[in-house]
């Protein structure tokens, strides 16, 4: 995977000194900087020069988050099932440019790569919500509005963020990517409360749709080597993609899968149907006209986005599930965005409430790390008990 | 006043342009359909004035067209002369008429499981034979597990009537296919 080489970086007055602004310098040596105010953002939407999405994404904004970095997951719509997943973003924007990725339409307006500047509010913020319910179980992702890896080798975030949530009993930091970038993970201690997971779709997906990641056989040499560093892993086969071969295809991801890594320190593997808005299909029409993703028969759903209609969703995840649960039995399995009579099309039931799914990730990996590591073979609870 | 038929001496780009015109298409709209291989153009030019497409039915024109070519190969020329396509195209039928078959042929190419799926529920509702005032309907593009049965009934002989089928439907397992085929394709 190349790594990200931004055209120019953009520091906010003030923020000069900070240790990711430091450290990034340093990797980058080479590259134009410039320091900005603080509003530079703003103004530069006013005068028109943030430029198209794919400009906005090679320059390298250093700022301050002025808002709070604790969010829940926006996948939680009324409707759809929901996991109570919270998200922290250090990163507005990714490096990477997946045909279907959903930032192109959020942050259409806000193209510029933003890095925040300010990890320790981050990190206070957290420590406050967390430490403050020590009965009540977290699992919290910073892969929402960035590749939670894909730009490590230049920011280090992992170290800030890695012993910070080790030392916790009550959370589990989930970093969710598409890279192979995880040597600065290799030297610290997750104590079993961080999980590395990676996004999956067939190779032939990969290489033609997600553009700038690491290749399928990377990220599970990866996967690999986290494994070996003391990392649960979790894989998401999100978005889930129907097209000419699909069935071929995922067999071999998931045969793949299980022979590279050992199931038992498998924390989850999600599903996902690919779902993209009315708004993302036309601009990926504009951006990718050569995507083969428009032409799965999707139709659009009570949410506002564009599914694969359900009779053929079903037919793929029960499939997938029907494999994942051979190679990894004991494996929490659950799907992302769907509903209530589909999760019980395919798992005989849907959860009674939200907390039940995320209980049923986050309990099972929340284990002494000392128990843990001898435990690793009893089967964790499965979403997935009794399924159709 | 142009009217888009008028055009046969004047080059394709010019057709294609005084048509757009004509119809009120937007930039985007005829950008797309200009962006094409000129045979592509010239095959939808030659289906729009047929049945006379608007900003609407066109976009869905270049919508599945392009995406059906995407998925499955071959050209968009090759794609509009299909008997499948040309069958409606060719019938004498009423403008609305022949906009809608030839909407639902390109539809069943673009979408060939839904379609299916659509066929085979409306030929299981049918040979259940529940008789005009017993009605069975789906959730909107079948989203949703919850099948919807109606019994319209002017006296309580025709509400037993219809319960009456509706029963031995159930009791046969002929309403059970029909609640099967929703996940299947």
């Amino acid at each position: 995977m190349t790594l990200y080489k931004p055209s120019e970086i953009l520091i906010e007055r003030g923020e000069e000194d900070t240790p990711v602004v430091q450290r990034a310098l340093a990797r980058l040596p080479e590259v134009p900087v410039q320091i900005v105010e603080k509003d530079w953002e703003r103004q530069a939407a006013a005068r028109d020069v943030a430029g198209s999405f794919a400009v906005g994404k090679r320059r390298l904004l250093f700022t301050r988050q002025r808002s709070t970095f604790l969010e829940h997951c926006p996948a939680g719509t009324p409707g759809l099932v929901c996991c109570n997943y919270l998200i922290v973003s250090l990163i507005s924007n990714c490096p990477m440019d997946c045909s279907y990725c959903f930032l192109q339409e959020y942050l259409a307006n806000n193209p510029t790569l933003k890095v925040f500047t300010n990890v320790e509010d981050l990190l206070r913020e957290v420590a406050a919500a967390v430490d403050r319910q020590p009965w009540r179980q977290f699992r919290i992702g910073t892969g929402e509005l960035s590749d939670s890896l894909a730009l490590d080798p230049l920011l280090g975030f992992s170290g800030d963020l890695v012993p910070f949530f080790a030392a916790r009993k009550n959370t589990l930091l989930e970093l969710k990517t598409k890279s192979d970038c995880i040597d600065g993970l290799l030297t610290l201690d997750p104590k079993e409360r961080v999980v590395v997971s990676w996004s999956l779709t067939p190779p032939e997906i990969a290489d033609t749709e997600e553009h700038g990641t690491a290749s399928f056989s990377a990220r599970l040499a990866a996967a690999r080597r986290a494994q070996a560093a003391g990392y649960k892993l979790g894989f998401h086969l999100d978005p889930l993609i129907e097209y000419p071969g699909w069935e071929e295809g995922y067999r071999d991801t998931v045969a793949r899968l299980f022979s590279a890594i050992d199931p038992r320190r498998v924390a989850w593997v999600s599903l996902g149907s690919l779902r993209l808005t009315p708004a993302l299909r036309t601009t990926m029409r504009q951006r990718f006209p050569h995507t083969r993703l428009l032409s799965g028969e999707q139709i659009l759903c009570a949410d506002g986005k564009w599914r694969t209609f359900q009779a053929l969703r079903v037919t793929m995840y029960r499939i997938l599930t029907g494999w994942l649960k051979e190679a990894a039995p004991q494996v929490p399995l659950y799907m992302c965005m769907e509903t209530a009579p589909v999760w019980e099309k395919v798992f005989g039931r849907a959860p009674t409430c939200d907390k039940e799914v995320a209980r049923a990730l986050v309990a099972p990996n929340l284990v002494d790390h000392k128990k843990a590591v001898h435990a690793s073979t009893e089967p964790a609870l499965s979403l997935s008990k009794g399924s159709a | 006043m142009a009217t888009g038929r008028e055009t046969s001496v004047s080059s394709l780009p010019e057709q294609i342009v005084t048509y757009a015109r004509h119809k009120h298409l937007s930039v985007q709209t005829l950008g797309r359909w200009q962006a094409w291989m000129e045979e592509d153009q010239a095959a939808l030019l030659s289906v729009a004035e047929e049945l006379q497409l608007g900003e609407n039915h066109l976009r869905d024109f270049l919508d599945w067209l392009e995406e059906t070519v995407l998925r499955d190969g071959g050209t968009i020329h090759s794609l509009l002369a299909r008997p499948e396509l040309r069958r409606p195209l060719d019938a004498k039928l009423a403008r609305n008429d022949k906009l809608k078959a030839v909407k639902e042929a390109l539809r069943k190419l673009r979408y060939p499981r839904l379609s299916r799926l659509e066929d085979d529920l409306r030929a299981a509702v049918k040979a259940l034979d529940l008789g005009g005032r017993v009605r069975v309907s789906f959730p909107p593009a079948f989203e949703g597990d919850e099948v919807t049965v109606e019994i319209t009934a002017r006296n309580v002989k025709e509400l037993d009537e219809g319960v009456t089928r509706l029963r031995q439907r159930i009791e046969n397992g002929a309403l059970q296919r029909v609640f099967d085929l929703l996940d299947q394709v």
